[in-house]
């Protein structure tokens, strides 16, 4: 989306000197909106305008990249203020901070190893901040976490010296450089880039952040986030959302970045709780100091929750799933691709400890009802798919479980396929008690 | 360039609905509670008004309830007396105390009759000073039967009763007039229905100020994330007017939360990484209850003490004004 | 965004408005407020008509006496602007001015007049040479309005442009042209300013009045269209643009969707 023709007029001279070929300012603006002139034409424009103009054709919000390998973390390039507008594409990236007074190379190797799975996804931290106390210490201590980790870095330090220094140690790393500010921003920008590293600009506010924002970018620098300083949470959730909308809804060219946040709850529960709001509503990074399971389980869950795309339903690869150490004996469960359901069920089929299949039917992602109602989860099209999967050659019976709320199809299912049919519980939840009772589990 | 703070400006705003009464109002209650009356988006007091702090009410059941076993340890020496167990809740700090009647489920052996269940609520209410929210067994029938012998039972309490449902709700409706009761309407994680729901209700003669909206809540990792859009867009739809979705939002937190395995499951059946039951029930619950506070719960309905505090102590930090 | 109704009814050219003001009998008045009202109207247009001796005193008299009966805004309708001025004084909510052409002088009179009374305006592309034939003069001319209320420190919203629909039996080429300057207008600013129409205007001399009226108002309503000077009570009309409203995805949908857009 460009500028409007009335953005475009404010920012003319208002002169009506007819020398772009049109008699009125007013004119050349609709001539320009609509794309039937270009801003060269008008030989007056000023540099505020040229800028104005020529960012509006911009993404509303830039994309920064940070880390290097397989170990590449996207910031920023969003489009919308609500996940059910479009979608949220670039997940916060988790950060985890260590000062270089702690025993670094341990708590890195600690952060390093964190990883969680659940319903077939994995979750690790995406980043380690490093923060520096004194030169000499912070460059040892950004060598240490650079050797037990590939993560992405954070480099905390304000003053230039001493992060020239440490930048210098894993200058191929692309870390990201935290912060500049009002009396450091020359040099720091000159570090960054140096080795052309995202940078992190560290307002006192937003009022602060914008004007630090437009001198690093008047010092030729774009690779960057922001900080607006604020550190209370009602507070922080106030300036992420200024700073999205703004950038979306009023294309603020200094808020076009994507922006980093830090927890400052001490409780490492509370923390995580802290941290979901700037999740969801709108930061790029959010640094944290603890490492505690139940929080990093639980707000990794939440992002991945968040981040995922409303317009598509998510599915499952379609295909016969071991449950545990199958034997051919092993009974066998059917239920649809889509995952939220078939994750469902086989968290309850693994909570029976028997050893089962599970048959992920391809719904094209659709729910169990909603697949039947659609003609996608019936004795038509799973009888004759049955009939011929190797699923005949895994096991030494012929018996399969359907869901309870689909009992309809047993027949259709029989008959096409030659197999038994057993009526299973209407919800995942009863699959407990189901095996207890018909499977001795 | 100086940053000129972007504003929206909203029409509508949310219902505000009163549960409890006290003395001077009728009632016995020692204090009431407010649900919603936000006029802007969940804490950006910036650009609105946000009269009310989420409430937090605390799950109970008249009888002892199938939930994990590390309930035992918190609610296992009152789980057998509904009022033991409502007055424990209390003294927790619930803001709100939400009795889920479930003895009363005809597929159960001695199921409950209405009377019964009256005169449990008789008791609570007789014993405690919070605010009440009293949901039926779950059974269309025994729902309606039920309801109504607690709304007179309740008579003058202004104690909300649920859940009416879009095929299930004349009775109930019918029993929250008589008795001049709120009235919790479900719908199946469905904003169309839900609103439909909201205008059958107001055809009926319940007044805006007695209606609840309860869109059922996917709990954390197993489709919160619709929860969430549906709440973020019906608050949208609130504060631009449009006054069908525009009913204070309770959230099952705590109901959905326990039904993951990530929050019951002991270490033993974990997954890789998951650490210790506890602090991870704990937090799955308060991690819903948080999420949806940010989609625009007005009441977050909590099963485990701990994360109920959590959850409170979490929204002082988001109630401080952020105004510019 | 909601659609804004404005009901057309309460103008003297109605032959029982016109009796009314002229005996200033404020029943049929009254009676057609709370009528348009009840049928969803955001704002009741009024104009005191031909039959008005003294069209200060009249259109006081009709705001009075509809603030007596009902709370609706009110969109006061003259080319006097001393009478809007009156009405502007003793409106309890904010009011509509209707309306003002594209000329100096009247952009001078009443784009102050509205900031100082929170008014909005219907602001007309035409000028003196009267209403010009094709998309880009009239987006031309709306481009210079939003210009106009930028200078006297109006929100480009302030605005309900209309573009002007001229009757199709006379001026069939009007009509895909307005709906081109629709579209474009409605890019013009950001926030966009309002779109309104005159609408019964479209079907005028006709022997089809409803529905060439709610077929335009809906094609419209997909250019960007977002208000009408409309018969508030043809109920086929409304619900045309309830459906309208709602399949551009503007209101959530219920099964009673159409009745829901009729309540505010």
């Amino acid at each position: 989306m460009g500028l409007t023709g009335l953005a475009i007029f404010r920012l003319l001279p208002k002169t009506n000197c007819g020398e772009c070929g049109v008699p009125t300012c007013m004119a050349f603006a609709m001539n320009l909106a609509s794309g039937k002139a270009t801003l060269s034409d008008c030989p007056h424009v000023s540099d505020a305008a040229k800028e104005a103009l020529e960012s509006a054709t911009a993404p509303p919000i830039k994309l920064v990249k940070a880390g290097t390998g397989d170990n590449v973390l996207e910031m920023g390039d969003e489009q919308v203020l609500f996940r059910h507008d479009k979608t949220f594409y670039h997940p916060t990236g988790i950060f985890i901070e260590v000062a270089d007074t702690d025993d670094v190379a341990a708590k890195v190797a600690e952060i390093d190893a964190l990883k969680f799975e659940r319903v077939g996804q994995t979750y690790v931290v995406d980043g380690v901040a490093i923060k520096g106390s004194a030169a000499d210490s912070f460059k040892k201590a950004v060598e240490a976490a650079a050797a037990k980790t590939n993560k992405v870095l954070l480099l905390m330090s304000e003053d230039p010296a001493a992060m020239e220094a440490a930048a210098a140690v894993v200058a191929d790393r692309k870390p990201i450089l935290y912060a500049a500010n009002a009396d450091n921003c020359e040099k720091m920008v000159e570090i960054a880039k140096k080795i052309n590293a995202p940078l992190v600009v560290k307002g006192k506010n937003l009022e602060d952040l914008v004007a630090l924002v437009e001198k690093v970018v008047g010092l030729g620098y774009k690779e960057l986030i922001l900080d607006s300083g604020e550190r209370e949470t009602s507070k922080v959730l106030a300036d992420l959302t200024q700073i999205r909308r703004q950038a979306i809804k009023k294309r603020f060219r200094p808020f076009g970045y994507p922006a980093i946040a830090f927890t400052t709850e001490e409780d490492p529960y509370l923390e995580a709780l802290q941290a979901q709001v700037y999740v969801s509503k709108f930061a790029s990074v959010v640094v944290m100091k603890h490492t505690d399971l139940a929080s990093l389980l639980t707000l990794f869950s939440w992002r991945n929750n968040i981040y995922t795309d409303p317009q598509k339903p998510i599915a499952v690869q379609p295909g016969v799933y071991a449950i545990g150490a199958v034997t051919p004996d092993s009974p066998v469960y059917i239920t649809t691709n889509f995952s939220l359901t078939y994750y469902t069920v086989a968290t309850e089929v693994e909570a029976t400890r028997l050893p089962s299949y599970l048959i992920a039917f391809d719904t094209d992602g659709l729910s169990v009802m909603t697949a039947w109602a659609g003609g996608k989860f019936i004795g038509e099209t799973i009888g004759p798919w049955l009939k011929d999967s190797d699923i005949n050659q895994k096991v030494n019976h012929k018996k399969l479980i359907i869901p309870g709320g689909v009992a309809a199809i047993k027949g259709k299912i029989e008959e096409l396929s030659g197999w038994e049919v057993i009526v299973g519980p209407r919800e995942a939840s009863g699959i407990g008690s189901f095996a207890k009772l018909r499977l001795g589990a | 360039m100086p940053v000129e703070i972007l504003k929206e400006k909203y029409t509508g705003k949310v219902q505000e609905v009163v549960l409890g009464a006290t003395k001077e109002e009728g009632g016995t209650r020692a204090y009431t509670v407010k649900l919603g009356g936000s006029s802007t988006l969940p804490f950006l007091q910036f650009e609105g008004e946000i009269p009310n702090r989420p409430v937090i009410a605390y799950e109970m059941w008249d009888i002892k309830p199938d939930w994990p076993d590390c309930f035992e340890e918190v609610y296992g020496d009152v789980w057998n007396d509904p009022v033991a167990w409502a007055k424990k809740i209390e003294e927790l700090g619930a803001d709100v105390i939400y009795l889920k009647l479930k003895g009363a489920d005809p597929e159960l052996e001695n199921s409950k009759t209405p009377d019964e269940c009256a005169k449990v609520v008789k008791a609570i209410l007789e014993n405690t000073g919070a605010p009440l929210m009293v949901e039926g067994p779950g059974n269309p029938d025994k729902d309606n039967d039920v309801l109504q012998a607690v709304g007179e039972a309740a008579a003058g309490e202004n104690i909300a009763l649920g859940v009416a449902e879009k095929d299930n709700y004349r009775s109930i409706a019918a029993a929250c007039m008589m008795g001049k009761h709120c009235i919790v309407g479900r719908s199946p994680v469905d904003i169309n229905i839900l609103k439909q729901l909201n205008i059958m209700l107001t055809e009926m003669g319940v007044s805006p100020e007695k209606i609840i909206n309860d869109p059922l809540t996917g709990g954390l990792g197993y489709g919160i994330e619709y929860s969430y859009s549906i709440m973020e867009r019906a608050r949208w739809g609130a504060l631009i007017g449009d006054k069908m979705m525009a009913f204070p939002v309770v959230c099952l937190a705590g109901p959905e939360a326990w039904r993951a395995k990530e929050a019951y499951a002991p270490i033993e059946d974990a997954g890789p990484g998951w650490g210790e039951q506890k602090p991870r029930g704990i937090m799955w619950e308060a991690m819903t209850a948080a999420a949806l506070l940010q989609a625009g719960g007005d009441l977050v309905l909590m099963r485990h003490p701990e994360a109920a505090k959590l959850v409170k102590k979490h929204l002082e930090g988001l109630m401080v004004s952020n105004a510019y | 965004m909601a659609f804004y109704m404005i009901g057309e009814r309460i103008n003297g050219m109605f032959k029982d408005i016109g009796e009314a003001v002229a005996k200033f009998d404020p029943k049929p008045i009254q009676e057609w407020a709370i009528k348009q009202t009840q049928a969803g109207a955001a704002y009741l247009d009024v104009n005191v008509g031909p039959t008005a001796t003294d069209r200060v005193k009249s259109m006081r008299w009709m705001v009075e006496v509809i603030q007596e009966v009902c709370d609706t805004p009110i969109a006061l309708d003259s080319t006097n602007y001393d009478a809007i001025e009156a009405g502007l004084e003793i409106c309890k909510k904010p009011a509509l001015i209707n309306s003002c052409p594209c000329e100096r002088p009247k952009i001078e009179r009443v784009f102050p007049m509205a900031k100082k009374y929170g008014a909005k305006i219907v602001a007309l592309t035409m000028d003196k040479s009267g209403i010009p034939k094709s998309a880009d003069m009239r987006v031309a001319f709306a481009m210079e309005l939003l210009a106009a209320a930028d200078e006297f420190g109006l929100a480009p919203d302030d605005l309900f442009i209309d573009p002007l629909i001229l009757p199709c039996n006379v001026a069939q080429d009007h009509a895909p042209e307005v709906l081109e300057a629709l579209r474009q207008i409605k890019g013009l600013s950001d926030p966009p300013p309002h779109l309104t129409l005159g609408l019964s205007n479209v079907s005028q001399g006709t022997p089809h009045r409803p529905l060439i009226n709610r077929t335009y108002c809906v094609m419209a309503i997909t250019v960007g269209l977002d208000s009408a000077i409309m018969d508030v009570n043809d109920d086929d009309l409304v619900d045309a643009i309830a459906t309208a409203d709602m399949l551009l995805n503007k209101a959530i949908y219920c099964d009673s969707y159409a009745k829901v857009f009729r309540q505010r």
